[in-house]
């Protein structure tokens, strides 16, 4: 079933398909060097008698071993569930949750260790689902929710057929992580294209800077907040970036100013929105232009629906189903993406979470908006806007700065109020304002919106 | 605290706001003028500046850590966010109230 996939891969030999930082150094492997991995894997599965169906959690990162060994579970038709060491806070609780019957931990040396998780009481009816179909799968843990994580199972196949016709072969910044949805999705793009998978020790601007000068990258996919920060950080003028051809973010929405700067600093990369869940992959879109927040989806086997102003979407790539929530997909297959959006003929524009939205007397205040004005004002780093209970207003707006110099607070907001009062509407700006000079995100270059 | 420190905290709040909205400072500012209603000199949305404003005060300079837009606050009948006066006297119970706490 999946056979194209390893054919394709072999047909690329020796070329470049992964650059990994190790604890040593950065390594190289070509597309020969994955498949006699993934082959020892397959024999070792064998030994240990993991076959179709087994659950299976890697932790590591896209290195050589790895890699190699998601390839070889997809092979075996077992049941993926990649890791990362920066989650190790919720792994006990993720094994758990997806009835993981064997670790495998990668160092960063790319060394091993597995754990035999057996017995494990098989109880979930999606994995039993999953089975049924004789399918690889894939687990995903939803982040930035509170509460217990969520388990995402897909069909492996499903994911792969996206990729089953011949794309352009590129060299990729790979910034998302090795647990996360779009981390897969570029993986298995660059692969099934026979590109090279670049990926960084340190997901700092300086560092990925340089890596995109001395590996001649071509591709980034990130987020607006690590773009936001590459703008600031004024490295870019410093470094030959002349190789990029695309910069590709998702995951949060894109603030308007930040969008011109981006553009304004590369004006011959051409500026790709993407659009993606764990529930249901990452999807094609195209940008309307480099300039502009309104995409439209272009993917086969995908359709969209605007329901009181909210996303809705029937994809073949969506998940099977939750392993430990109750699913999301109305009777006829349709899922809630609890994304609002503005619609103009066929173009989307995503305004952000329906669970971020922040409500002002009945007023809708979309947050990424609200961020996307105030990151134009001078002396601002980084700010996130969330809501605050308040029994006149319902909520307020509150937002917590990250500044470049430090500024006293109380002069702070006078200039703050100015700079809002004619961009946007009084119920708009921040009532509640906090300087701190923590980060506001995480690994995962995504904004957190909560209160302290 | 004493009745005329809470008054001078919430008249500094106010001038915060007015610096904030860019208006001039209302003439004859004092205990009696009006905070919601029909006279008032700031809007609702005023108001919820304001009382961050006094809570932020309150915090830093009396080391209190205090909510005055409480159900409770919002369920009186008079509401005692009325006049610049009504709104100190509210500053001073609800300090008492979170000492007390």
């Amino acid at each position: 079933m999946n056979d194209w996939f390893f054919e394709r891969l072999k047909s690329f030999g020796e070329d470049k398909a992964l650059v990994y930082p190790t604890a040593s150094g950065e390594r190289v492997a070509s597309y020969r060097d994955l498949l006699e991995a993934k082959e020892r894997f397959g024999a070792e599965l064998g030994q240990r008698g993991i076959g179709a169906g087994d659950v299976v959690a890697v932790e590591g990162a896209f290195t050589l071993s790895a890699t190699a060994l998601i390839l070889a579970l997809i092979e075996a038709q077992a049941v993926a569930l990649p890791m990362v060491r920066e989650m190790r806070a919720q792994r006990d609780a993720c094994l758990g949750v997806a009835e993981a019957e064997w670790l495998f931990e990668f160092d960063e040396e790319d060394n091993r260790t597995v754990t035999d998780l057996r017995p494990v009481h098989r109880t979930n009816k999606t994995l039993e689902k999953l089975r049924e179909r004789k399918s690889p799968g894939l687990v995903i843990f939803s982040s930035g929710s509170t509460g217990q994580p969520k388990g995402i199972l897909h069909d492996f196949a499903q994911i792969l057929k996206k990729f089953e016709k011949v794309r352009q072969k590129k060299v990729t910044l790979c910034f998302l992580l090795f647990d996360h949805i779009g981390g897969v999705d570029t993986l298995l793009s660059t692969l099934t294209s026979g590109g090279t998978l670049v990926t960084v020790a340190r997901r700092d601007p300086a560092t990925v800077v340089e890596t995109i000068e001395r590996h001649r990258v071509h591709t980034l996919p990130t987020s607006p907040t690590f773009l936001n920060l590459l703008l600031i950080s004024g490295l870019v003028e410093k470094h030959d970036l002349s190789s990029l051809r695309v910069i590709a973010y998702g995951t949060e929405p894109m603030p308007a100013g930040t969008l011109a700067r981006l553009h304004a600093t590369f004006p011959e990369v051409a500026l790709v929105q993407t659009y993606g869940m764990s529930e249901v992959g990452v999807l094609r879109s195209r940008s309307k232009d480099s300039n502009s927040p309104w995409i439209e989806f272009s993917q086969e086997g995908f359709q969209v629906d605007v329901r009181d102003g909210i996303l809705w979407v029937k994809a073949e790539t969506a998940m099977l189903g939750y392993l430990n929530a109750p699913d999301l997909f109305d009777e006829d297959g349709w899922l809630n993406t609890q994304d609002a959006v503005e619609v103009d003929g066929p173009y989307f524009r995503i305004l952000g979470r329906k669970t971020d939205l922040i409500n002002v007397g009945g007023q809708k205040v979309y947050p990424t908006e609200v961020e996307g004005c105030l990151l134009e004002m001078p002396n601002v780093r980084d700010v996130s806007v969330f809501g605050k209970p308040n029994p006149m207003t319902g909520q307020m707006v509150a937002a917590r700065f990250n500044l470049i110099e430090p500024e006293p607070l109380a002069e702070f907001k006078v200039r703050m109020f100015a700079f809002c009062r004619s961009r946007l509407a009084a119920y708009q700006i921040p009532r509640a304002v906090e300087i701190i000079t923590e980060d506001q995100f995480g690994a995962r270059f995504k904004k957190s919106r909560r209160e302290h | 605290m004493d009745a005329n420190t809470a008054e001078q905290i919430v008249l500094r709040a106010v001038q915060s706001v007015f610096d904030q909205i860019g208006e001039p400072l209302p003439e004859n500012l004092s205990a009696e003028s009006v905070l919601v209603g029909p006279d008032a000199i700031i809007d609702s949305l005023g108001v919820v500046s304001l009382i961050v404003e006094i809570e932020q005060i309150v915090e830093a300079e009396h080391g209190v850590s205090v909510i005055l837009a409480n159900d409770k606050a919002m369920s009186a009948k008079n509401s005692p966010f009325r006049t610049v006066g009504v709104l100190a006297a509210h500053v001073i119970a609800t300090i008492e109230e979170a000492k007390a706490a």
